[in-house]
């Protein structure tokens, strides 16, 4: 999983050549060895690794304050995301919508890694929402729309249709 | 045993055990006034009232009750003065909710409006009350106090709803109740009505019938003498005979029998069905105008004539309005399929539409046409029954069609085969074994026209019109696979 979405990213990063990478434990953590002999372990570091080669800093934060959200919201990423329970889900997507109400990317007003790694992250979830629970997140949803017509962000991912109209009023039914 | 209490005495009475009458003034052609009479026309007027007490109050001097008739309630007064003394007030305080009772009163008007009661304008100040029918001893007040005036959303108590269908004759009182089946007898008259108006005939189909009419799954087994009989499922097969007996155009009344375990929301296991069948000239569609013309003239009435009624159950049961066009939006399966796709459900071309994805499709009809009501035409063939006409244009679908309120279907029909030879081989296609249903296929042998129709539920119709959530709401003594009783 973890994989497919490392070479997703080199593409959208425009790396010419892909890297290699192999896993290492249960969780089958990615791990990539450098030309210079250092291992790069974890989905996180490796992409941050990718992102400085690929020459584009600012996909990791301007200022010090918006490096620190990114990397805020990369730990959410691999910490309370991946792996999580199906109770957690729901969690996750209330926080979620009610951090994006105001806000068009996670963090800053500019795309980040963070919103590349959290939409490869939770694409299996929305991909089986029904569309009333995918309004009642709204704001979510919209993110997630924006995110995944970004150009060159859609690899490895089937396109999620979210409808333009809402079609669940506030009545019951 | 009648007790009476009148200005500052009581009178105790003594049962005569002689038919009929009782030792006391009871003048039988004594005028009474209708509870929702009760307008500030009235005003001034001495008058007599029969209802039910909904609710007693007593404070000191005075007692107020609620008086309940069917839907309407009116506030009254018992107050300690010239007209009425202190025993007289406490008696009215003591008998029990439910109760019926005789009052004589002077109608008042009053300024400030009494939100609570459907008669907002007047109160009754009593002079004389008497119990006409009491509750034996063994209800409680409790229980009567529950079913009576339960089920609100408004702080008061709930009450289950298996509780209610086991004390149905109580649960029925409710004003809702009065007023859910009040419109449904104008659903089954507006049908009737409408139907006949346009030349149709009313028959009468036989409900015990030798063989199993749509498929030997879900149907109820009965003796019958030495052998055994079914309970029909519909009156399908007897309606199309009508047709082949030059009746033209019929429809029918009755109960449907459906042994399907189903326990669901909009399942029940008998329930009144409303079933239509028309010979056409030219095209199957003229049956689909036919049906959804009668739907129509039916929502238009239930509009037009039973706005109280509607308003009722709303204060209990909130829903939007319904909501149809007209001519009535017919739409083909194939772009009901499309629609679904375009918000991502994943379907094949023939597959059949789950419920959930009815109820999508619902919604987006709802958004994008704004209706509650439309008809999705051109089923694919292979979901329907062995006796569905197939598209003569295109081999993957059929003439048939369903209906649907409020994203749920109410109605399945089609375009009939009606040549004998067809009809053996769909039959034979669907591994249907031909000697269960050879007097079927017989009746199309003497020439029968062209014909379609369909059937729809009386519970599930009232049930969607008024935007309920339980069918047992809307069908007074409900029958599922759990409940037998009352």
């Amino acid at each position: 999983m973890s994989l497919k979405e490392l070479s997703s990213l080199e593409k959208a990063l425009g790396l010419k050549k892909p890297n290699k990478y192999s896993t290492q434990g249960d969780r089958k953590v990615p791990v990539l060895q450098t030309i210079n002999g250092q291992a790069l372990v974890g989905l996180v570091t490796i992409a941050t690794h990718l992102v400085q080669e690929a020459k584009r800093p600012e996909l990791l934060g301007g200022s010090a304050e918006h490096k620190a959200v990114v990397q805020q919201w990369l730990e959410y990423r691999v910490t309370k995301v991946d792996g999580c329970h199906k109770e957690d889900i729901k969690t996750i997507l209330k926080d979620l919508n009610s951090y994006l109400e105001d806000k068009v990317y996670l963090a800053g007003n500019q795309f980040t890694l963070a919103d590349t790694l959290m939409y490869y992250g939770i694409h299996h979830v929305i991909v089986d929402l029904a569309v009333q629970e995918k309004e009642k997140y709204m704001n979510m949803t919209r993110w997630f729309d924006h995110v995944q017509h970004y150009p060159s962000v859609r690899h490895h991912l089937p396109p999620v249709v979210v409808l333009r109209n809402r079609v669940y009023t506030s009545g019951h039914h | 045993m009648c007790v009476w209490a009148e200005g500052g005495r009581r009178y105790m009475v003594f049962e005569v055990f002689l038919k009929g009458t009782l030792f006391f003034p009871c003048e039988p052609d004594r005028g009474l006034v209708r509870v929702h009479e009760l307008t500030p026309e009235k005003a001034g007027q001495l008058i007599w009232v029969r209802a039910r007490i909904h609710t007693s109050r007593a404070k000191g001097k005075q007692c107020f009750l609620v008086l309940r008739q069917q839907q309407f309630n009116v506030q009254a007064l018992v107050a300690v003065g010239e007209r009425a003394s202190k025993q007289m007030v406490k008696f009215a305080a003591n008998i029990n909710k439910e109760s019926i009772v005789d009052v004589e009163a002077v109608v008042k008007k009053v300024e400030q409006t009494i939100e609570s009661c459907s008669q907002q304008d007047v109160e009754l100040h009593i002079e004389r009350v008497g119990l006409s029918s009491a509750l034996s001893d063994h209800t409680t007040d409790k229980q009567t106090d529950r079913h009576a005036h339960g089920g609100r959303t408004d702080g008061r108590a709930t009450v289950n709803q298996d509780t209610r269908l086991d004390n149905r004759v109580i649960d029925l009182r409710t004003t809702t109740s009065q007023a859910i089946f009040r419109l449904q007898s104008g659903v089954c008259q507006l049908f009737r009505d409408t139907l006949t108006n346009k030349g149709f005939v009313e028959i009468q189909t036989p409900k015990i019938i030798s063989a199993a009419s749509e498929g030997g799954a879900n149907v109820f087994t009965v003796s019958y003498f030495k052998t055994s009989a079914y309970l029909a499922q519909s009156p399908q097969l007897y309606k199309q005979m009508c047709i082949c007996a030059d009746f033209d155009k019929v429809f029918c009344v009755g109960p449907v029998f459906r042994a399907e375990d189903s326990n669901t929301h909009r399942h029940l296991t008998e329930f009144v069905g409303l079933d239509i069948e028309l010979a056409f000239n030219y095209h199957y569609h003229e049956v689909i105008e036919s049906i959804t013309d009668t739907m129509v003239q039916i929502f238009k009435g239930l509009r037009d004539k039973f706005q109280t009624e509607i308003q009722t159950v709303g204060k209990q049961y909130p829903s939007e309005p319904f909501k149809f066009l007209e001519p009535t939006l017919r739409l083909e399966y194939s772009e009901g399929v499309a629609m679904l796709r375009e918000a991502g459900v994943e379907m094949g071309d023939e597959e059949d539409l789950s419920t959930p994805n009815e109820k999508l499709l619902g919604r987006l009809v709802k958004e994008k046409y704004d209706t509650d009501f439309y008809v999705l035409d051109k089923y694919p063939l292979a979901v329907r029954p062995f006796y569905t006409m197939p598209d003569p244009n295109d081999k993957k679908y059929s003439n048939s069609y369903d209906m649907f309120m409020r994203g749920e279907e109410i109605l399945s029909g089609a375009q009939r085969i009606h040549d004998a030879q067809l009809l053996t081989e769909r039959a034979m296609h669907h591994n249907i074994d031909l000697e269960k249903i050879k007097s079927y296929i017989d009746s199309f042998r003497y020439g029968a026209p062209p014909h379609g129709g369909g059937g729809i539920g009386l519970e599930r119709v009232c049930m969607l019109y008024l935007g309920l959530h339980n069918v047992r709401q809307t069908s007074m003594f409900p029958r599922d696979p759990k409940r037998l009783t009352p």
